[in-house]
C-alpha cells in the first residue's frame, strides 16, 4: 500500500480517535438523490424520480426486524453522506458510489435496461427558510451507461 | 466490575455488534464482502475468546481497509464508535501492565461520556434546539425518518418541544450519573432505551448496538472510581 494512502486512511481514523460528539448540533440541508433514465446520451432529462423513497409507514414487527437487519437503509444513510461529501469536497469516489448503488438497483430489470440504457442522477437539498421549505438542485451528473460494468 | 470482566463483556458485545453489520454487508456487492467475510470470522473469534490480543489487531487493520474503502465511515458515528471501541480494546490487550490498560480502558469510558455530554451542549447552545425547532427540522424535512408518516411528529410541537429538553437533559446530565453504581444503571437503561428509539424511528440500527458494547467499560470505571457506592 503506497505510503500516500496509509496517511490518507490514518486522516480518516483521527476523528474516530479523537471524536466531537457534535451529533446534531446544527441541521444542516438535506440531500435527496433523483435520478432520471435516458434511451440516448444526448436525450434530455425530463422525468426525475427519488431513490429509494421511504415507505409511507412501517409496522412495529418491521421496526424490530430492522434492529437486526437493516442493509438498505444503512446503505441509503450511506448515500446521504455521499451526497453531503459531494457538496463539501467532491471526489470521483461519492459520485461513482451513488451511480454505482443506482445502477445495480437498476440493472435488475433486464426490460428496463434494454430500453433506457442511460442513467443521470441529481442532488436536490431541502432547507427550511423562516417557515417554509425549500429544494434546490444543487448537482446534476454526468449521464453514464448503467447497462455495463460499475463505474471505479 | 473487575477490568479483566469489563474487557471480555467488550470483547464479546462488540464481536456481536460487528456480526450484526458484516451480515447486513455481505448482502451487498461482491468488493464489500471481500472485506466483511473475514471481519465476520474474526468477529466470531472475538466473541469465543480465541486469540483476543492478535484478532483484536487483526479486526484494527481490517477497519483500516474499510474506512479507505468507503473513504470514511460507512455508517457516521456507529462506525466511528466501532473504531474507537476496537482500537481502545486493541491497545488494552497489548498494554504490558495493568496501570497502561486502566489507563486506555479509561479513555473508552472518558468518550462514552463525553459522547453524551457534548451533544447535549452542542444542543443546549442552539437556540433553535432550545425553543424545538431543530428537532422540528429533523422531523419535517431531515434524511432521518424511517417512514413518511413519522413526519407528522413535527405537526405536534408541544411534544416536538418537550422530546428536545427530555434528550437535552439526559444528555447533559449523564456525567452526574456516575456517582453511584445505581444511578450509573439507571442511566445506562436510560441512554439504551434512547438509542433504541433512534433506531426506531430513523433506522439506527448500528448505533443501538455499538453504544452497548462501550457500557462495560463506564460500568468498571465507575466501579473503578467510587468502588461499589
Amino acid at each position: 500500500m503506497p505510503i500516500k494512502t496509509i496517511v490518507h486512511t490514518l486522516k480518516l481514523l483521527l476523528p474516530a480517535l479523537i471524536p466531537s460528539w457534535r451529533f446534531f448540533g446544527v441541521i444542516a440541508p438535506s440531500p435527496r438523490i433523483e435520478f432520471t433514465l435516458l434511451e440516448t446520451i444526448e436525450a434530455p432529462s425530463v422525468t426525475w424520480k427519488e431513490f429509494r423513497p421511504r415507505p409511507e409507514t412501517i409496522s412495529v414487527i418491521d421496526m424490530l426486524k430492522r434492529m437486526f437487519w437493516n442493509p438498505r437503509w444503512n446503505e441509503s444513510l450511506f448515500l446521504v453522506s455521499c451526497a453531503e461529501r459531494l457538496m463539501e469536497n467532491p471526489t470521483e469516489h461519492s459520485r461513482n458510489e451513488i451511480f454505482n448503488c443506482i445502477g445495480n438497483e437498476l440493472k435488475q430489470d433486464a426490460i428496463l435496461k434494454k430500453r433506457t440504457p442511460y442513467l443521470q442522477f441529481r442532488l436536490v437539498f431541502l432547507d427550511r427558510q423562516d417557515s417554509e421549505i425549500h429544494k434546490r438542485t444543487i448537482y446534476i451528473s454526468p449521464v453514464y451507461r448503467y447497462s455495463e460494468d460499475a463505474v471505479s | 466490575m473487575s477490568l479483566d470482566f469489563a474487557i471480555r463483556l467488550t470483547e464479546i458485545l462488540l464481536g456481536f455488534a460487528f456480526i450484526q453489520q458484516c451480515i447486513e454487508h455481505l448482502w451487498a456487492s461482491r468488493n464489500e464482502k471481500i472485506l466483511f467475510f473475514p471481519r465476520f470470522i474474526l468477529s466470531v473469534s472475538l466473541v469465543l475468546g480465541f486469540e483476543t490480543q492478535w484478532t483484536s489487531l487483526a479486526l484494527v487493520l481490517l477497519g483500516l481497509l474499510i474506512l479507505n474503502r468507503f473513504q470514511g465511515p460507512y455508517n457516521g458515528g456507529s462506525d466511528r464508535m466501532s473504531l474507537l471501541i476496537l482500537c481502545c480494546l486493541c491497545l488494552t490487550l497489548f498494554m504490558p501492565t495493568q496501570a497502561a490498560q486502566e489507563l486506555v480502558f479509561g479513555y473508552l469510558s472518558l468518550q462514552l461520556v463525553l459522547s453524551y455530554f457534548i451533544s447535549g451542549w452542542v444542543k443546549i447552545t442552539n437556540p433553535e434546539w432550545r425553543n424545538g425547532q431543530a428537532l422540528d427540522d429533523v422531523f419535517r424535512y431531515s434524511a432521518y425518518p424511517a417512514s413518511e408518516s413519522f413526519r407528522s411528529f413535527a405537526d405536534r410541537p408541544r411534544l416536538i418541544l418537550i422530546m428536545s429538553w427530555a434528550v437535552i437533559l439526559f444528555e447533559l446530565l449523564f456525567p452526574a450519573t456516575l456517582l453511584t453504581q445505581s444511578t450509573l444503571i439507571i442511566g445506562l437503561i436510560i441512554a439504551a432505551t434512547f438509542h433504541l428509539t433512534n433506531a426506531c424511528l430513523f433506522g439506527l440500527n448500528r448505533f443501538f448496538w455499538i453504544w452497548l458494547a462501550a457500557y462495560p467499560s463506564i460500568l468498571w470505571l465507575q466501579y473503578r472510581i467510587f468502588g461499589a457506592i
